[in-house]
């Protein structure tokens, strides 16, 4: 992992959230520092290779950063036990229905417009 | 002897070791057995939760000592935009149908989550905590804190769709007679972001690559739409 990956990174991480104080408070600063990041790639600014490179060896590591979060489990157990059935259900239910929803809408409008190609 | 266990367990690099090593012991696990039950977060999670109840360590504690990692977890979201950059291109044949697919399987997941949940009696924090359940991690925790929900269920929540969806998925999509790899793939790659996407890998080349395009885009596109939807 370069510096200068890592530093780019921060950058736009940085930025990002300078963006969401000033003039987007909906949205995270670390989102709006992937879009910046998105639209510097996309016109292939100075540094993409190494940002690249960068992102690529944090990204190796991301399930080790999602443990910490993960663990505030521990003090959550009652909320957790209070709503279980409302968790449940939205989990499972929301699941057996878009899955299959979503797989089937996207082979009918492929098959669409793989029709619509060859009639004209 | 007791002195010296005390001043181990009671140094700040304790916490950050114990972390390092639940993952290093669950990573081991996952390779050995390649079992998708035992995601390595999901068997990190609760070996560390057991470890820091039998050294009577707090949460306050731990969330403070593994700030470290936390704070990593900015610019791994921001990483996110490679992975987004490189399945771009995929779009671009069939625009109409992966946006659609996308935005209204998308729409639907986070309607009939939150709808049944509510209607069985969650508040709106625990509403907040299981809206973004189906989006990549970094993307889901984030959102999860700017919306009032609470990140470690958040976590969790979306650990559990990711196993759940790997493996109901592809039986799901049987069912439904559903064979196109591309459909596949993006429908795993949208209910189970990264999960759902090595289960499509496994299936076929061209559905892992669906499946990876669907998770990019439909987290990018959460992170911007969920917000500012919850917001009003």
């Amino acid at each position: 992992m370069s510096v200068r990956g890592l530093l780019l990174l921060l950058v736009f991480q940085l930025a990002g959230t300078a963006l969401s104080l000033w003039l987007l408070p909906a949205l995270p600063g670390a989102i709006l520092g992937m879009l910046l990041a998105l639209a510097w790639l996309g016109i292939d600014g100075r540094g993409s290779e190494a940002l690249r490179q960068s992102a690529g060896t944090l990204l190796r590591y991301l399930p080790l950063l999602l443990v910490p979060p993960a663990v505030g489990i521990m003090v959550q157990w009652q909320r957790i036990a209070a709503d279980f059935w409302a968790i449940a259900a939205a989990l499972v239910l929301s699941l057996l229905v878009a899955i299959p929803l979503t797989g089937a809408l996207m082979q009918w409008l492929v098959r669409r417009q793989l029709g619509q190609g060859e009639q004209s | 002897m007791t002195a010296i266990w005390t001043a181990i367990v009671g140094h700040p690099l304790f916490v950050l070791g114990l972390t390092l090593l639940a993952y290093q012991l669950a990573l081991e696990l996952y390779q050995r057995s390649r079992w998708l039950l035992a995601q390595p977060v999901l068997v990190a999670t609760l070996l560390l939760v057991g470890a820091l109840w039998t050294c009577g360590i707090g949460y306050p504690r731990y969330r403070q000592e593994s700030s470290m990692l936390w704070l990593l977890l900015g610019p791994a979201t921001v990483a996110l935009a490679v992975p987004l950059q490189q399945n771009l291109p995929r779009i671009r044949q069939l625009f109409w149908p992966v946006s659609i697919a996308l935005l209204v399987g998308g729409t639907v997941t986070v309607v009939l989550t939150l709808g049944l949940a509510a209607l069985l009696g969650a508040d709106r924090q625990m509403l907040m905590s299981l809206a973004p359940k189906s989006v990549t991690s970094p993307i889901a925790i984030t959102l999860a804190e700017q919306m009032g929900g609470i990140p470690a269920l958040t976590a969790v929540f979306v650990m559990i769709t990711g196993v759940l969806g790997a493996v109901l998925g592809p039986l799901l999509l049987d069912r439904a007679g559903v064979t196109s790899p591309a459909a596949r793939g993006l429908s795993l790659g949208l209910s189970a972001h990264a999960i759902g996407t090595a289960q499509a890998l496994q299936e076929d080349h061209e559905a892992g690559g669906f499946a990876a395009l669907a998770m990019s885009l439909a987290g990018a596109a959460t992170a911007i739409l969920l917000p500012m939807l919850m917001g009003i």
